[in-house]
């Protein structure tokens, strides 16, 4: 059995912000860059479906070399192979998944899982454009997997604590949300093994025009609205207590 | 990051005298132990706080004369030309990072009992100390009233010689000066007793004396005890204090403002236990009320916050802190900076002062390693070198303060990668429940500045939920492995008083328990009768006693010492602990040594007389003997499975640190990880490099021919 796990290196705003010249972007140089948190639980489920029954974890990503760095946690908490597809520019989730498909394709998988929604861009659109166009059924926002014969019984996360039962047809494409699983930690073992794999590179096909353009980036201007309150809880909640009858009045 | 303009009135300079101090964080005096003897930890410990931000900063106590000197403990002193030049580079290195030098000029009188001196201490009345109270004063008359405000004025001019900036006519804690205003201290009949008037007249004279002599250059501040809580005897506010304010709030330049006496201080540097931060805010807003000059004042002052509103509400013009800038000399900086969550705050533990009490150790910090260590190791607690041996990799077993500390800081030197194992779900170890002793909640940013910090480090990978046994450690994968997994409490009453187990004591029983298993581990204590043997001498025993007391259980607390917990005396707690204890009808019993434990109870005999032993009827056991070290793991490794094993496995250092060496203070934990990451780079990092000593070396040659 075979499980490809497309993942994501997101990146993080840190102390302080600065944009590019064009306004259009947070400058490189401010932010951190880590594995996206959903792909480390869609990993980790990968690796327990093909422990159970054996098989191969296949990692992929989109990017420049410095997201091989997150492909190794992958190959460090177990999976078997790495493979990227390069590229430098910012891609929407759909030209994302113009340019993991045929690599995807490629491996005629069981099971493809991406993580529900990246912590950066937050679209939560990429798996489903890539079951688009792998033509595979998508269920997205999976909290748990039962697999069968030719098809999964998968558990949905809903609002208010609901759960959603569906049972779909494999091969298929999975979103897995966070809190799947208890993802494992790789030892130093683990990840020193990791740096020494190859990771294997491919060269994008054509990713089509960009569906959408960003016209710019910027921190929202502070507004008056709030009053700070500050002191001790005693003298906080003295003033609470006077805006509150200033208020009724 | 930039400052949040919320605390923008911290850093606005503030005139005192004839000199301005450029912001609001004023480091008060307190003592380290280093005095004018050990000038180079002194000086390189006062001005790490300078380097940190700190606008002022102060000695200890500082004696004015032989006749006020407080050995055991360790004060500084200005007494001749050679303690000028000690103090001299104190002064010198404050004024290169922009801080003004304060002299807290000090006598004494029978509180200090001149062991080094063999000096005669003088009073305003001949009553021995309330605090040593084996020391008896001479009373003074006129001339030796003179005498001795000739001293601080001597004293005076040496500080400013020094390049001190501030000088003190110190009172507080029952100092001479507070002794004369104190009808407690002051019975005498003639003007220098009586009246307030009277009572005020030697420190009056004196601040005019010092003014005089010396305040053109300097500024005088004056640290004063508002209110000693002993009723008419003591120093009160409305009748002493703020009538004594008016009287000479012309000649201050700064008023200090405390409370308390000396015997129950406490009060005054709280402890956490009893106490929030701030304390001491209406008092010093009473003082501030009354005086026209800056008003500065203690409050174990952590958050900014409070900071603003204690200036913005008026109760002081200048936050001073103690505890506070030892456990981070850096707080002025990291606010300045908008960096509130790497400000390593104090816990009020007060075992930096607890050194001070036993007289004569340089002072500790339970949160900051490398107080006291600024010149003997050359730590900084904000530098870290790159370590030369960073190319590798570094499994820390043990999440608790020992584990983390040295996790933290190796991270901060760079190794390349840090993996910090825990059994447990989440970082703290012993700190973990510790803090939810009654009062002790303040205890648990230990564990969370270290969260923080190790969360921000790249290279520390804290990893939750995973028992390594010997297999797993040779495994990982680490070329260097440090052992931290602690210590837990004797299960079969092991105590240092007998040297012995206690028969009987078997803590799988379910009616005999150890604190962890209570705290941590959730074991029922049964019944309502708690005896609770306690052979520790720190909080352990009459800190259980107060939670199952609370929780409604008839509880007895028994020990072979003649004092419960004595090393909260050190600590400042123990007055109030006593009294919490009585309010709780605990039992206390004294001179006790267990010889049986049963299913109902158990026997004891007194500890100096065998042949007098007491039934006691129990429902639930409490153990609190002795601890032990969880080192299993590590003998295992060492002894079992072998370091030549470990070596063919890549693993080129195998340490341990912490409880899981030998049971110790987590101030000591701390700092046993703190120094080894330090090290780790040295020839033999399990061998603690050697610190500097300052004492005098003889040149044998010089000596014998000179």
């Amino acid at each position: 059995m075979k499980v490809v796990v497309c993942v994501k290196q997101v990146a993080a705003l840190g102390d302080e912000v600065e944009f590019t010249d064009d306004e259009r972007d947070v400058d490189p140089d401010f932010l951190d860059y880590a594995l996206n948190e959903w792909d480390t639980y869609a990993t980790e489920e990968a690796l327990r479906l093909t422990e159970a029954s054996g098989g191969e974890v296949v990692v992929v990503s989109v990017g420049p070399e410095d997201v091989e760095d997150c492909m190794r946690r992958c190959l460090a908490m177990g999976a078997d192979r790495g493979i990227r597809v390069e590229s430098d520019e910012k891609l929407d989730p759909i030209q994302v998944a113009r340019a993991l498909v045929e690599v995807v394709q490629g491996e005629s998988p069981d099971l493809v899982f991406t993580g529900v929604q990246s912590a950066d861009a937050v679209q939560a659109a990429t798996g489903t454009a890539l079951a688009e166009l792998l033509d595979l059924p998508r269920v997205a926002v999976v909290t748990k997997i039962e697999l069968g014969d030719g098809k999964a019984t998968v558990s949905r996360e809903l609002e208010g604590g609901l759960v959603d039962i569906v049972e779909v047809d494999t091969p298929a494409l999975l979103t897995i949300q966070t809190g799947i699983n208890e993802p494992r930690y790789a030892t130093l073992r683990a990840i020193k093994q990791a740096e020494e794999k190859e990771i294997d590179v491919r060269q994008p096909g054509d990713l089509g025009e960009p569906a959408y353009r960003v016209r710019k980036m910027f921190v929202p201007p502070k507004g008056e609205g709030a009053e700070m309150l500050n002191g001790s809880a005693a003298d906080v909640a003295q003033r609470i207590k006077e805006i509150v009858e200033d208020k009724k009045t | 990051m930039a400052r949040d303009p919320k605390y923008d009135i911290l850093f606005e300079p503030i005139q005192l005298g004839p000199k301005t101090m450029k912001n609001r964080f004023y480091q008060i005096p307190h003592c380290n132990g280093f005095g004018s003897e050990k000038p180079m930890s002194q000086a390189y410990f006062r001005a790490m706080k300078a380097e940190g931000g700190y606008g002022a900063c102060c000695t200890e106590y500082c004696s004015i004369h032989p006749e006020s000197d407080d050995t055991h403990r360790v004060s500084a002193r200005l007494w001749d030309d050679d303690d000028i030049k000690n103090l001299g580079l104190m002064c010198e290195m404050l004024h290169e990072h922009g801080a003004l030098a304060a002299a807290e000029l000090w006598y004494g009188g029978p509180h200090a009992p001149c062991m080094e001196s063999r000096a005669v201490p003088r009073a305003p009345s001949q009553i021995p100390s309330d605090f040593e109270h084996l020391t008896y004063p001479k009373e003074m008359d006129k001339d030796d009233i003179r005498e001795v405000q000739g001293f601080y004025v001597e004293a005076a001019k040496r500080a400013r010689e020094a390049g001190f900036d501030i000088v003190y006519v110190y009172g507080s804690h029952s100092y001479l000066p507070q002794q004369f205003l104190t009808p407690y201290y002051n019975k005498r009949t003639d003007e220098y007793g009586g009246s307030l008037e009277n009572r005020a007249r030697f420190w009056r004279e004196t601040i005019e004396q010092v003014k005089d002599a010396v305040g053109d250059d300097c500024a005088i501040a004056v640290r004063m005890s508002t209110d000693m809580f002993m009723g008419e005897a003591g120093t009160q506010l409305e009748r002493d204090c703020l009538p004594f304010v008016e009287l000479v709030d012309d000649i201050v330049d700064v008023w200090d403002i405390n409370v308390s006496g000396i015997s129950e201080w406490g009060e005054d540097a709280t402890p956490s236990r009893w106490y929030p931060s701030g304390r001491l805010l209406p008092w010093q807003k009473a003082v501030k009320d009354v005086s026209k000059k800056p008003v500065l004042g203690v409050g174990r002052f952590t958050n900014p916050d409070l900071m603003v509103e204690a200036i913005n509400g008026g109760s002081l013009d200048i936050i001073a802190t103690c505890r506070p800038s030892i456990s981070d000399p850096f707080l002025p900086l990291k606010i300045d900076e908008g960096r509130l969550d790497d400000i390593r705050e104090c816990i009020g533990c007060n075992i930096c002062i607890s050194r001070w009490e036993i007289g004569g150790p340089p002072l500790i910090c339970t949160q900051n390693a490398t107080a006291g260590e600024e010149y003997r190791r050359g730590w900084h607690p904000e530098k870290f070198d790159p370590a030369t041996n960073a190319d590798n990799d570094v499994l820390v077993v043990g999440a608790g303060p020992a584990g983390m500390e040295c996790a933290m800081v190796l991270g901060k030197r760079g190794m390349r990668r840090v993996h910090l194992v825990e059994a447990a779900d989440d970082m703290g170890g012993i700190m973990r429940w510790i803090p939810q002793l009654p009062g002790l909640g303040e205890w648990a940013r230990v564990v969370n500045y270290r969260k923080i910090q190790i969360d921000k480090l790249k290279n520390v990978e804290f990893i939750p939920n995973t028992e390594l046994d010997p297999e797993g450690v040779k495994s990982y994968g680490a070329e260097i492995v440090i052992i931290a997994t602690g210590g837990y409490w004797s299960t079969d009453g092991l105590n240092g008083a007998t040297h012995d187990t206690i028969p009987g004591a078997d803590a799988s029983k379910p009616n005999i328990l150890t604190p962890e298993q209570i705290m941590r581990d959730g074991k029922e204590v049964p019944g309502n009768r708690v005896v609770i043997i306690d052979n520790d001498g720190y909080f352990m025993g009459v800190s259980l006693a107060e939670k199952l007391a609370m929780e409604g259980k008839q509880v007895t607390i028994m020990t072979h010492l003649g004092h419960h917990a004595p090393y909260m005396h050190f600590t400042l707690e123990a007055p109030n602990m006593h009294r919490r204890l009585h309010q709780l009808k605990v039992e206390m019993v004294t001179y006790q040594i267990p010889t049986q434990i049963g299913n109902g109870g158990l026997t004891s005999v007194h500890a100096y007389d065998e042949e007098h032993a007491t039934e006691w009827e129990a429902d639930a056991v409490v153990l609190v003997t002795q601890r032990r070290s969880n080192e299993a793991l590590y003998r295992e490794l060492k002894d079992k499975v072998g370091i030549d094993a470990l070596q063919s496995e890549g693993i080129t250092g195998f340490y341990r640190i912490g409880d899981c060496e030998a049971p110790r203070l987590v101030a000591d934990c701390v700092f046993s990880g703190h120094r080894l990451a330090r090290e780790i780079d040295s020839d033999d990092p399990e061998t603690p490099l050697p610190f500097k000593r300052e004492r005098a070396v003889i040149e044998r040659e010089a000596v014998l021919t000179a």
